[in-house]
Order: structure tokens, then C-alpha cells, then sequence
């Protein structure tokens, strides 16, 4: 995809992903208010629940493991593959660090060549005014912290507006259900951190290529 | 004497029935105490519920290191305030957690000396909010179920310019 078309897509992408931003990293069934408690209406849309830091996907295909990997990206490139729900860390010699990801939902997908402009420890949150207009009781701002939907780590992606960073709900890992973010879990993602620096290059793939 | 036999024979068992009625009626008329649960009360709260009417800039923080830098968030964020308006009632309008709907709520004082802010029941009540301070200008709060205040932190309700009592509420 070229420079323009990228941006273009971007754009739109944009325009529609902010009004939702993170609107699904809060999604979380509420369970049924014991009979002491007053009925008032119960939505699925919450900020994430807590989750240990500790939280790493350590089984299936979504466990972080080194695979072969054929690419021409210099070394610590990340490369994610968006229909695959993979983010590869570069090794170098065909070989790459593979985590489990989520990704944007249909309508949410995007891809691009974008580097780690920012990175962040425990990352605030500010939800969108559109889900402050669907969820008024909501903070507009939110520092940092377990609990916080942004989860344990970020890296920002460019000036857009997305970014791969934690989340606490692993359970959600390998699916499509962000508005353009990819996250991984709170333990992953802080592995990756730990490995990637600002300025690294992101190259975001909807298709897997052969 | 067959007659009187008969007599007897039909008088006996409402005697019976009428003894079995008195026992019953002694045991009726001296009731065991029973003790009655200590049912908590609402007490009056440190603050009059219309200190929280007004438009609010809020933002919640978990570190009181961020408490600082969140007050300052929760200033910024007046372009998108919380707007408490007063109840029917004697209440204010706000809403409880994970519910879009708006409620009549009120303050409310708990035998612990602590103040609640939620629905017109004992304190402390799962769905209430706990007043940690409140001045004129600025109220901290938190949910008291753990769970909850554990998604959401601790609230900061910075008063916006203009959001006073009487200011005309844009939106709850």
C-alpha cells in the first residue's frame, strides 16, 4: 500500500474508530445484582476488569514462542499480521519472537508502516466522548493502573491514534474485538516492552503473505 | 343415665377443643421476646446533598501519586462535564456504577461516622459511594464494593467555572 492510500485509509479508519475507541477492551458481562441490591439496568460495557500484571498466554498457538520466520525487515522490526492474530518480534536468520494478539474488529483493520513513537508504563485512559455520551458515569480520564482497560504497557504507533498495549482480558487474545488497537496479554505485553524501543518500526499486514 | 352418658360423651371433646383453645391463647397471650435485628439507621449526613449539585469535571486515579495530575485532568475535562441536578426529592440525580440511567441519590451518614452517597438505604450499602472529602469546589469519592473500586478508582470532582448550584445543567 502506498504512502497516500495508507493515510487515506487511515483517515477513515480514524474518523470512525475514535468514536469507539476501547469500547470493547471494556466490554465485560455484568453479573446480576444480588436481591439486596436495587435493579437498575445492567449494560456489557465496563471498564476492563482487574487482571494481574502477571497475566502471559502460555498455552496454544497465542503463547509467545520463537518460530521461523522469513522476512526481510531488519532485526527488531514488529510485524503484525492482523488476520493471523500474530505480532512478530525480527530475530533475524529467519527467526522471530511470536505473540498472540487481538486485533480491530470488521471495519476496524488497518495496515501501514508506522514506528514506536512513545512508549508508557500502566498508560492512562481517556474514553472517547462518544462513550462518555453511552456511558456518562464514566471518568474522563482515568490515570494508569490495574483496572485501567489500557492495561499494563503501551506503544504508541505514529501520530495515529492506535496502539498495541495490555489488556485484562486475555480471554480476548486471538480474536478481532478492538477498534484498531492490538493488545496483548498484561505479561506479554510487558515482555514486549522490555524489548522494543522507540523509533522501532511497525509494519502492520492485514493479509498474511506467503 | 344413657342420656347423661351421651351428654358427657358429646360435651367431652369441646371441653377438650375449648382447654386446648385456652392453652393455646396462654401461649399466645405471654409471646417469647423476640429479638428484633438491630436494623442500621440513615443518619444525618456531614453535608447538605445540594454541595453536590453543579457541573463537575471528573477523572479517577488508583496511586495517590496521580491524585495531583487527575485533579488537573478532571479540570481539563469540564468541556465534557458530570452534571448533578437536584432530585424530585429531597435527593440529587447521578448515576451508580455500569448503569447509564440517572437516579435520585442521596448523602447519608453511617453509624461508622463515615458519609455515603447513594440510594435511600442503610449505609453502607453495596451500591453506595463512600465521601472521602468535600469542600466547595472539589469532592472525592469512591464505590465501596471492592470490585467496583477496583475498575474504577477513586473519583475526583473538580467543580467546573460556571457549574455552581444554580448554573442550568447541560446533560447528566
Amino acid at each position: 500500500m502506498n504512502r497516500s492510500s495508507f493515510i487515506r485509509r487511515l483517515s477513515l479508519v480514524a474518523a470512525a474508530g475514535f468514536a469507539s475507541l476501547f469500547a470493547t477492551s471494556a466490554a465485560l458481562a455484568q453479573a446480576a445484582p444480588p436481591a439486596a441490591m436495587r435493579e437498575t439496568m445492567a449494560i456489557g460495557d465496563e471498564p476492563g476488569r482487574v487482571s494481574t500484571e502477571e497475566v502471559i498466554i502460555r498455552e496454544g498457538a497465542f503463547a509467545r514462542q520463537l518460530v521461523f520466520f522469513r522476512s526481510t525487515e531488519p532485526v527488531g522490526t514488529l510485524v503484525i499480521h492482523t488476520s493471523e492474530r500474530f505480532l512478530y518480534l525480527v530475530l533475524g536468520n529467519n527467526r522471530a519472537l511470536r505473540y498472540g494478539i487481538g486485533v480491530g474488529r470488521e471495519g476496524f483493520t488497518w495496515s501501514g508502516l508506522v514506528r514506536v513513537s512513545r512508549k508508557a508504563e500502566w498508560p492512562d485512559w481517556t474514553p472517547p466522548p462518544e462513550m462518555i455520551e453511552r456511558q456518562p458515569y464514566l471518568p474522563r480520564f482515568m490515570a494508569g493502573g490495574p483496572g485501567n482497560p489500557m492495561g499494563s504497557r503501551a506503544l504508541y504507533l505514529g501520530s495515529t491514534i492506535y496502539r498495541i498495549h495490555g489488556t485484562n482480558q486475555p480471554e480476548t487474545i486471538g480474536h478481532a474485538v478492538s477498534s484498531g488497537c492490538f493488545r496483548l496479554a498484561n505479561g506479554d505485553v510487558i515482555d514486549l516492552y522490555s524489548r522494543v524501543q522507540t523509533g522501532t518500526k511497525v509494519v502492520i499486514r492485514h493479509a498474511a503473505t506467503l | 343415665m344413657s342420656c347423661l352418658a351421651t351428654r358427657v360423651h358429646r360435651t367431652l371433646p369441646v371441653l377438650s377443643m375449648l382447654a386446648a383453645a385456652l392453652v393455646l391463647a396462654g401461649c399466645a397471650s405471654t409471646p417469647a421476646p423476640v429479638a428484633q435485628p438491630q436494623r442500621p439507621q440513615i443518619r444525618p449526613a456531614a453535608y447538605p446533598v445540594s454541595a453536590l449539585v453543579g457541573s463537575w469535571g471528573i477523572a479517577s486515579y488508583r496511586e495517590d501519586r496521580d491524585r495531583p495530575r487527575t485533579e488537573t485532568m478532571a479540570r481539563q475535562h469540564c468541556r465534557t462535564p458530570y452534571v448533578i441536578t437536584p432530585g424530585p426529592t429531597d435527593g440529587i440525580m447521578m448515576h451508580v456504577a455500569d448503569d447509564p440511567k440517572a437516579y435520585e441519590l442521596t448523602l447519608k451518614g453511617g453509624a461508622d461516622g463515615k458519609t455515603y452517597l447513594g440510594f435511600e438505604t442503610p449505609p453502607p450499602h453495596a451500591q453506595d459511594r463512600e465521601i472521602l472529602s468535600l469542600t466547595e469546589n472539589v469532592i472525592v469519592m469512591r464505590f465501596i464494593a471492592p470490585d467496583v473500586h477496583a475498575r474504577y478508582g477513586t473519583f475526583v470532582y473538580v467543580r467546573c467555572p460556571g457549574g455552581a448550584q444554580a448554573a442550568a445543567p447541560r446533560r447528566t
